[in-house]
This record gives C-alpha cells, sequence and structure tokens, in this order.
C-alpha cells in the first residue's frame, strides 16, 4: 500500500524536500528501499525493496505499479545505456544471488541470471547486452543476454563481499567492497591491473564522475566515514573528505559536486574540490541507503528505513 | 503489495537441499504455535497468552548470548564472523541492532517474510551456518526472533534492566555431587520482575570442578573446596559461591588466637571450609619472615640469636617498620608498582623520580597523597618527582590501562575493543579515561595538552572524558585530571583502597585476597570479600597509611601461622590455614646471597656495596638478576611472565658463578672465619644463624659433627665447609620466605 504524503517544509534553506512518499501497510513496518533508478526519460523512478520492484512517476513520486522479483532481498538497480532494460539485482541470503532483467517500460523478463552464491549487491551494464555483478560471495561476473545461464567470465580477487563496481572505458572497471580495498580489472583478461586501499573500512559504494574529460575520477565511500576521490586508471588517491555519520550511497550532482545518503538519514553534498561538505539536510529517519540524480531537472531521489522515498532539490539545483 | 508473500523458500538440514511448504505457511505454523502455547511470566507473553512487544534488547540479545552468537568464538569476535559481527555478549544493543537490522540494505530481516529472515534460517541452519544449528525452528529462540521481526524488527524498549538477583549467591553443601539450583531473576525499571533462569548462562570458572546442567539451571561440585560460578544475563554478572567443606569433621576454632579482624575473617571461612590449622610459627621462623617481609633482608646473626632469648614479636614488627631498611625495601616495591625506570635513555627523570618516591616512604607515606599528586602533576622530569608518573607509558590509552591496573586494580584494556566481557566496563569508560590523559603532554616536562584528544574507535570522533564507570565530563573539560584524582581518592571510591590494600596482603602473606592484584571484577571475587572491605576501610580510617595496614597484617596470627601443612590442610593454597612457602624476589636474594657469603654483588657501574633493592634502573647490568628473573618494569611487575625460581635459576645456583665462584673467595665471610681460626661447628652454627636465622636442630648438629669428625686435613676441612654453605645456600628453606 502507497500512502501519499504531503510535502514537508524546507528544513533549510539550501535544500528543499518536495515530495516524500512511503511503502508501508502500517507505518515503520516495511521494509528499506535500498535501491533506486531514473529511467533514461526521466519520468519515471524504480525502487526496490523486500517487496519488489516499484515504478513511481517522476516527479510526483506517484506510485504506479509493483512488479514481483525472483529474490528475497533486492539490493541494485540499473538501466541499459539505450534505456530499454532495466537489470534488478539481489538474492536469497546466503543461498543464491539473482539477476533480472525487464524490457522497459513494459516490465516484462527478458532473462534471469542466478549463479552468485549469495546475494548481489552491485549491478552494471556495458552497452545494452552485457551485465557485470558483485556479490557478497567475492566475486564479479559477467553475463551476456544472450546467454544468460552461465556467466561470461568471473573476476575472483577480493577477500570479501563486494559491494560496488563501475565500468570506465577501455575495457576497465573496478570494484570495490568489504576487505577495503578498489581494484581496477582489465574485463577481457580478468586480471587486476591495481589494487586501492587507502580505506580503513569496508567500501559501501562507489560512483564515477559524468565526464570532464582527461582521466576518471571516482568517488568510493566507506564505513569509515570517508568519501575518496580516485585516479583510477594511475592508481592515484586524490583526496578525501570525512563526513559525520557514514555514507550509504553517492552520486555525482555534477561534475563538481557528490551527493551522500547517510546512515542518519541525511543527505550531504560535497564539493569535490574543496573537499568539504557543503550541505547537510536530516531527509529520511532511519538509514538513507539510495540516492539518484535526475539527469535534467537537478533535482534527487533520496530513499531507505521503512519504504520512505523523497525527492530533494539541492540548492542550485532547481531547473 | 503482499505482506506474506506465497514464494517457496529453499531447505537445507545437513547439507541437503529440499523444498519447503510455502513460506506463509510455515510462518503461520509459528504464529499459531504462539497463540495456543502458555508461557510462564518469564515469556514475552502476557496473561492472556498472546505476545506483548518482543524487547530486542531484553529479550532477544539473552537468546544470542545464551546461544552462544555473540560470543567471543562466533559473531562476538572482533571482526565477527562470516561477515556478520555482534557486539561481545550483547555490550553493544544498538550496534547489534544495526547489524541485524540496517546493514547490507536491511538483508538479515525479511520484514515481508519473517520466517525467512537470514537471523532465522542461519541459526536453525535452513540455510548453511559455519556454526551449524543453534537451535531449532520451533525453539522459543526461534519464535521470538520471528514475532519481533514480524512485529516491525523494533529497538524502542520501554524498560531497562535495573538489576538481576541470582539465587543463591552462596551455598554451602556438604557432599559432592549434591544438585544446586540456581536461579536469576531480572528486575525492570518498570517494575517489573521476570525469571530469567534459562536465557542466563551459568558458567563455572573451573569446568572440570562444578558440572552445570545448563537446561535445568543446576551446578553439581565434583570436589570439595570453595568454587565460583558466574552467571551473566545481559550484561550484568554475578557471582556465585559454592563450597563443600574440605573435611566432614567440623573443625574447633574457638580457642585460636585472634588479634583482630585479619583473624576474625579468616577463621570464619577456614570453619566454613572445615579447614584445620597449622600451629603458630616459632620465633626464629617469624623473625625471618617478617624482616624478609618488612625490609627485603635477612635479619642478622646477632638480631637472631637475641630475638632466640628475647623474642617481642610487635616490638620487632615496630622496630622494622620504623628502619631505614624498610624505606629501601619498600621504596623498590613503590618504584616496582609505579614502573619506575630510565626513559629513553634519560636517567636523571628516573633519578629524580626515586628519589621523591623515597623521601614519601621516609616521611610515613599517604597513599591518597601519593596518588591525587601524582595524576594532578605537572613540570620538568629531571627537576620533579612526579610528572615522571606521565613518562611511564607511550600513549594516552596505555596510561589508562596502567592508572586503572594502578589505583583501581582493574583491568580496563579489554575495553579498548570492546565493553569489557566480564566487567562492568565500557569502551567510554576506556578511551574517556584515555581522553583525560591526551590532555597532558608528556614529554621531558609534563604539561597540560588542552587540544589533546584520543579517537574513539566507535564513534571515530573524539572521545569524550569520562570518570570510569560514573560520568562523562563536561565538553568544556580542559583537564579532567583533577576531578578524576577527586574520584579515584575519596573515601567513597569502591576501588582505590582495595586495591592498595591487597596489593600490601599478597606481599605479606603469599597470595591477594584478589588474585591477579589487579584484575578485581565482579566476576572475580575476592577470597574473604569482608575481610578485604575492612582492611580497606581501615587503611582510609588511618590516613591512608602503608605501615598501619602492613601492621595490621604483621600482627595477626593468620601471618604468623607456620608454613607447615597439617595433613587435612596442605591442599590449602588460598585460605591461610598455614603460611604460603614464597620464593624471595630475585632482588632480595641477591642481596641475600651477598650477606650470607660476606661478598657484594656488582652491579653495572653503581658503587661496591650497592645492594639490588636499592637499584633504580632495573635494567642495571647483572647477570645475577638476569639468571634470578627480574622484572624491567616495562609492564606490570606483578603479571611478569619472567618465572622466578625456574630452571635457570635452580641450575645457575647449583653449577653457576653466583655461588661457586664467591664462597670461597677473598674477604667472603667463609675465608674470614677460617682465618680468625674459628672451629668448624662454630661455622656451621654461624651460617645458620646467618642463612636461616636459626641454629642448627639436634640432629643437624649430629649430622655435620659425623661428617667433620671424618675429615682429617685442613685443606679437605674447607672443601668440606665450602660444600656446606654450597648445600645451606641452595636449600629451600634458604631461598623461601616460609
Amino acid at each position: 500500500m502507497i500512502h501519499q504524503l504531503r510535502p514537508v517544509a524546507t528544513p533549510a534553506k539550501a535544500l528543499l524536500v518536495l515530495v516524500c512518499c512511503v511503502l508501508s501497510a502500517a507505518a515503520g513496518t516495511d521494509p528499506p528501499i535500498t535501491a533506486t533508478a531514473f529511467a533514461r526519460d526521466g519520468r519515471s523512478l524504480v525502487a526496490v525493496s523486500q517487496t519488489g520492484l516499484h515504478v513511481f512517476g517522476w516527479p510526483e513520486l506517484d506510485h504506479q505499479r509493483t512488479i514481483k522479483a525472483a529474490a528475497a532481498n533486492l539490493h541494485a538497480a540499473a538501466f541499459s545505456v539505450d534505456g530499454k532494460l532495466l537489470a534488478i539485482a539481489g538474492g536469497d541470503p546466503a543461498e543464491q544471488g539473482t539477476v533480472q532483467v525487464f524490457s522497459w517500460p513494459d516490465g516484462n523478463v527478458v532473462a534471469t541470471m542466478d549463479q552468485h552464491a549469495d546475494s548481489i549487491l552491485s549491478v552494471r551494464w556495458i552497452g545494452n547486452e552485457q551485465l557485470l555483478t558483485a556479490s557478497i560471495d567475492r566475486d564479479v561476473k559477467r553475463w551476456s543476454l544472450k546467454e544468460p545461464k552461465v556467466p561470461l567470465q568471473t573476476y575472483k580477487g577480493h577477500s570479501r563481499g563486494v559491494a560496488a563496481l563501475q565500468v570506465l572505458d577501455d575495457g576497465v572497471f573496478v570494484s570495490a567492497g568489504d576487505d577495503q580495498s578498489i581494484r581496477v580489472w582489465d574485463l577481457q583478461t580478468g586480471k587486476v591491473i591495481r589494487s586501492l586501499n587507502q580505506h580503513t573500512k569496508p567500501i559501501r559504494t562507489t560512483a564515477l564522475r559524468p565526464n570532464k574529460g582527461g582521466l576518471p575520477m571516482l568517488a568510493s565511500a566507506g564505513s569509515d566515514r570517508t568519501i575518496r576521490f580516485w585516479q583510477p586508471t594511475i592508481g592515484r588517491m586524490v583526496r578525501y573528505v570525512r563526513l559525520e555519520r557514514a555514507p550509504l550511497q553517492i552520486a555525482w550532482l555534477d561534475e563538481a559536486r557528490v551527493v551522500a545518503a547517510c546512515v542518519d538519514g541525511h543527505v550531504r553534498v560535497i564539493d569535490a574540490d574543496e573537499v568539504k561538505v557543503v550541505q547537510d539536510l536530516p531527509v529520511i529517519k532511519g538509514w538513507a541507503y539510495a540516492v539518484s540524480v535526475h539527469s535534467t531537472d537537478g533535482s534527487l531521489v533520496v530513499a531507505g528505513t521503512d519504504g520512505q522515498i523523497r525527492r530533494v532539490i539541492p540548492a542550485g539545483g532547481d531547473k | 503489495m503482499q505482506r506474506l508473500g506465497g514464494k517457496v523458500i529453499a531447505h537445507r538440514n545437513w547439507g541437503r537441499y529440499r523444498r519447503l511448504a510455502p513460506c506463509r505457511s510455515l510462518i503461520l505454523v509459528f504464529v499459531a504455535a504462539f497463540s495456543t502455547c502458555t508461557y510462564a511470566d518469564d515469556s514475552p507473553t502476557d496473561k492472556a497468552g498472546s505476545f506483548r512487544t518482543v524487547d530486542f534488547e531484553n529479550d532477544l540479545i539473552p537468546i544470542f548470548t545464551k546461544n552462544g552468537c555473540n560470543a567471543g568464538a562466533c559473531h562476538g569476535a572482533a571482526i565477527g564472523r562470516g561477515g556478520f559481527k555482534l557486539s561481545l555478549y550483547g555490550g553493544n544493543p544498538k550496534a547489534d541492532f544495526e547489524a541485524m537490522v540496517r546493514q547490507v540494505g536491511g538483508r538479515r530481516i525479511n520484514l515481508a517474510k519473517p520466517g525467512a529472515s537470514l537471523v532465522v534460517l542461519k541459526p536453525t541452519e535452513h540455510v548453511e551456518h559455519g556454526g551449524g544449528t543453534v537451535f531449532d525452528m520451533e525453539s522459543e529462540s526461534a519464535r521470538l526472533l520471528i514475532e519481533w521481526v514480524r512485529q516491525g524488527a523494533k529497538i524502542e524498549s520501554s524498560r531497562e534492566l535495573t538489576r538481576v538477583e541470582v539465587r543463591p549467591t552462596k551455598k554451602v553443601v556438604r557432599t559432592t555431587g549434591e544438585p544446586i539450583s540456581l536461579s536469576a531473576i531480572a528486575h525492570y525499571s518498570d517494575g517489573r520482575s521476570e525469571d530469567v533462569t534459562k536465557w542466563t548462562i551459568f558458567a563455572a570458572e573451573d569446568s572440570s570442578v562444578v558440572e552445570i546442567e545448563a537446561d535445568k539451571a543446576v551446578a553439581r561440585v565434583r570436589r570439595r573446596g570453595r568454587h565460583i560460578v558466574v552467571a551473566r544475563f545481559l550484561d550484568e554478572v554475578v557471582p556465585v559461591e559454592l563450597i563443600v567443606p574440605l573435611s566432614d569433621t567440623p573443625v574447633r576454632l574457638t580457642k585460636e588466637t585472634q588479634s583482630g579482624f585479619v583473624d576474625t575473617e579468616v577463621l570464619r571461612l577456614l570453619k566454613t571450609l572445615g579447614l584445620p590449622l597449622s600451629p603458630i610459627a616459632d620465633d626464629a621462623t617469624f623473625l625471618r619472615r617478617v624482616t624478609l617481609d618488612l625490609t627485603g633482608r635477612l635479619p642478622l646473626a646477632e638480631r637472631a640469636k637475641a630475638f632466640e632469648q628475647n623474642a617481642n614479636r610487635a616490638g620487632l614488627i615496630d622496630e622494622l617498620l620504623a628502619s631505614a631498611e624498610f624505606n629501601e625495601y619498600w621504596t623498590m616495591q613503590l618504584a616496582q608498582l609505579l614502573r619506575i625506570r630510565p626513559q629513553r635513555d634519560d636517567a636523571s627523570g628516573a633519578n629524580t623520580y626515586h628519589s621523591w618516591l623515597a623521601s614519601q616512604v621516609r616521611a610515613g607515606i599517604n597513599y591518597k597523597d601519593l596518588a591525587r599528586t601524582l595524576i594532578t602533576s605537572v613540570g620538568d622530569t629531571a627537576e620533579q618527582g612526579p610528572p615522571n608518573f606521565y613518562r611511564t607509558t607511550g600513549n594516552a590509552r596505555e596510561q589508562a590501562e596502567f592508572v586503572s591496573e594502578l589505583f583501581m586494580g582493574s583491568r580496563l584494556r579489554c575495553a579498548n575493543c570492546h565493553n569489557h566481557p566480564l566487567d562492568k566496563w565500557t569502551q567510554d569508560d576506556y578511551h574517556g579515561l584515555a581522553a583525560i590523559f591526551a590532555k597532558v603532554e608528556s614529554g621531558k616536562v609534563v604539561r597540560a595538552k588542552p587540544d589533546g584528544e584520543v579517537i574513539h574507535p566507535r564513534t571515530l570522533e573524539a572521545a569524550t572524558l569520562r570518570i570510569p564507570g560514573e560520568q562523562f565530563l563536561e565538553s568544556g573539560a580542559a583537564n579532567g585530571r583533577e576531578q578524576l584524582a577527586d574520584w579515584l581518592t575519596d573515601s567513597s571510591n569502591p576501588y582505590f583502597a582495595k586495591a592498595i590494600v591487597n596489593r600490601l596482603w599478597k606481599r605479606m602473606m603469599g597470595r591477594g585476597l584478589v588474585e591477579p592484584v589487579d584484575d578485581f571484577r565482579a566476576t572475580n571475587p575476592a577470597t574473604h570479600p569482608e575481610l578485604l572491605n575492612q582492611l580497606a576501610a581501615d587503611f582510609v580510617a588511618h590516613d591512608y597509611s602503608l605501615r598501619h595496614t602492613l601492621k595490621v597484617i604483621a600482627t595477626s596470627a593468620a601471618y604468623a601461622r607456620s608454613a607447615n601443612a597439617v595433613p587435612q590442610n596442605k591442599a590449602d593454597d588460598r585460605f591461610y590455614s598455614h603460611a604460603i612457602r614464597r620464593r624471595l624476589e630475585p632482588e632480595v636474594l641477591a642481596d641475600a646471597i651477598s650477606d650470607v657469603l660476606g661478598v657484594a654483588d656488582q652491579y653495572g657501574k653503581n658503587s661496591p656495596g650497592t645492594r639490588a633493592v636499592a637499584l633504580i634502573d632495573p635494567k642495571t647490568p647483572s647477570r645475577t638478576l638476569d639468571v634470578l628473573g627480574r622484572c624491567g618494569r616495562e609492564e606490570a611487575c606483578e603479571s611478569s611472565t619472567v618465572a622466578v625460581g625456574g630452571l635457570p635459576q635452580k641450575l645457575h645456583l647449583l653449577n653457576g658463578e653466583l655461588l661457586n665462584a664467591r664462597i670461597a673467595a677473598n674477604g667472603s665471610r667463609l675465608r674470614k672465619l677460617l682465618a680468625a681460626g674459628t672451629s668448624p661447628m662454630q661455622i656451621v652454627d654461624e651460617f645458620y644463624f646467618v642463612a636461616l636465622s636459626r641454629r642448627p636442630t639436634k640432629q643437624e648438629t649430629r649430622h655435620w659433627k659425623d661428617q667433620l669428625s671424618s675429615i682429617e686435613t685442613p685443606v679437605a676441612q674447607r672443601a668440606f665447609l665450602e660444600d656446606f654453605v654450597w648445600g645451606l645456600m641452595t636449600c629451600d628453606e634458604f631461598v623461601t620466605n616460609h
């Protein structure tokens, strides 16, 4: 059941929380929303939780439909490059990791991949036909929609669960996870190019800066409460910032700012060049697991504990 | 959105997968089971049989503890287990809640299908679990977990545990094997009480002696004596004392000598235990014992001979306590306690510190003033003694550990990484105390350092200054040392006086009332709790005077008892039915050897004749002290790992140069006696008095006469006497205080 809530007052001039919504049968007992993703046309948003895949209209956050998922837990969602496919990933804890691919927007199951031994925490597209998945089982796997039953390749190297993935250009991808390391891989050979180890606690998430030219810039966020900025292709940690509370998900707001959804339900906006928090706003009660930035309207969506989901416009973000 | 989906879940039991009924059905079965069960008052149901709110902290954490989930060998380990970390024994419920409900996208809890939650499937081994099957799906543990998830997996609690009442806390049974029922009642802030026996862990300190039937909460003692069982519920630990008298024959102690509360308390326990007493030691033994204990020296031969004629024990104790030798020896004792040693090749500070300490002992030290002076000290360490206190350790955390062990007799160090599993200390206590010391700059000049801080590993923020176990200090408190000193030295402080009188007791009696002496905690109770209380109160009432407490102990009949056990008390090593035979400390033994042989040892570049007990630097070059097992004072000497009296020492005594090269050296006692024409038997008598503080017994005299009578030449006689001295100094009677 969806409860549409009235817009909340602005607690800080810098940020505006516009619309909020709670997925709940009884307030406070619904599973958390663990990931969100905007459709390519920017007119709808998907959110995943233990109750399935939910589709919302944007910017109203009106609940449009729920699609049942194969896995008990869902942790990730990603649209293909052309936006015609949606992958959601998760699994049955300690048993199996599962990816389901849906055609979009009709929502029909196109493929299901379930060869991971534990839940998948991250899924990324390589173009429109291949996927990368990262799992608590410590493996990263590459899949093809043409042959979804078995992975094309398995990347082994992490000593603990893998939580985050990013695909770079030039046949390189990065993974990060509980072993506190970021690994840079050659997609084809499966070899680790380098390992970056400055985090002092598990890494929860990564985000790749929108193309600004020059070397790719990766942001990583960990339980050590830091967000670190890297040039992974040359193995350099450029700078870092330590937040007041641990970030759970991050996204680039633009080429200079990162937004972080944190364990205190706050969203913090970080100036990536100055490495300082420039805005801090309490958005939801509990943990904010998910944050996604809309590609054109300058707003973002934050979701987390008890199925809460909210639209936020950061300072200077309303286009 | 459906709350109870019909998805089929995989069920794995003993490594085999099979499909089960839909999860919804499974859950309904459990819910139905709940609704029809009749629960005792101790279950989270009301009288109508329906569930009240399952309380995460008060209902679930005891389940984890009882089932071993949050033990150090499982998810309570510092890094958790299998990616899932719980706080040790549930010491941090909030962190446990976040680990269970929030982490990894909340995957461990399935709010839509409570029975399919990972926290249920793992311990019931419906999915593979490294810890095996911990409880069944039908168990109360599983049902409570599922119900808690069904209720929304909340952390909010309407009540707080105020105390746990364990019954009995002390039980004397007549025979081994007799069942002893144990129970635990939890009392909560809302006025409610619950029988939590089944969620309480009862663990014997020595499981080979006390059997616990966990499901029935019944203990059986398998060996006579006094034994401890520790009851744990949440973070409360309560010791239970179980006693089976060592003898079936009652002992009559009413006519025994009693000189005060020390004897009253010692005899009270001996009577309970049925332990008979050894007699009071003879005068010569007492003289040697008390002289060694109070001055670290053997009595002079002349003194031993005079005491043989006029044994005024009380007068002797007063005389020893007022002696210069007492000052020297107890300066060493305190220097060991304070770990005085040169720092970073800077001997001047240690010399100043030692000199200051010696002056305190000479002046009749008030231990409270000494502690306060040390804790609040600032200044140049080369010029003032007390500031060197802050150069004892390497950093604020080590200083917190040092201070807690020194002045509180408590080991806070466990609480660095997690709340202390066997005591009340939390990480906040540890890092809060360290934060107080972080505000001290401990270089050559000790001064306040207002911006000093330590990072709390849980919050990754600067730790808040805290008086351990008591209160956080105001955030603006630049220097918490004054407040720490106030609290520590307050007469009502529960640790300070007990910690030092327990050390004094150990020094005199051979074993602490609490042992180890730096490990006071509820789960390590004193052998004689009331005696410890009275000693501490008496110490406080007498201006924290070390001399006073030493005198109280030295004048007791318990102290004066013979070390020779009678058959019925031979196994006693802690109840003082007989004196405990103790190895002489390395420094004392080294000095005793020198005194008996009449040949001084050489300690580094110190002037000839320097005694080992007077050394300031514990690492002063000395082969003798190396072999005898001295303490380097980097750590507490009480927990030194060096085995005093071990095999190296014995071999060195038997075969090494420590004795052999000095017995007949120029100027030795033996050479002088021979040169003076002293008869062989007079020499034997003399060495007996010097080394053992007594004359030979008739049997010994006869033996030596027989031996000497068969020796014909002076050369052979001299060789025999060298062997005699060697034999005397390697015998147990010489190397021990008894």
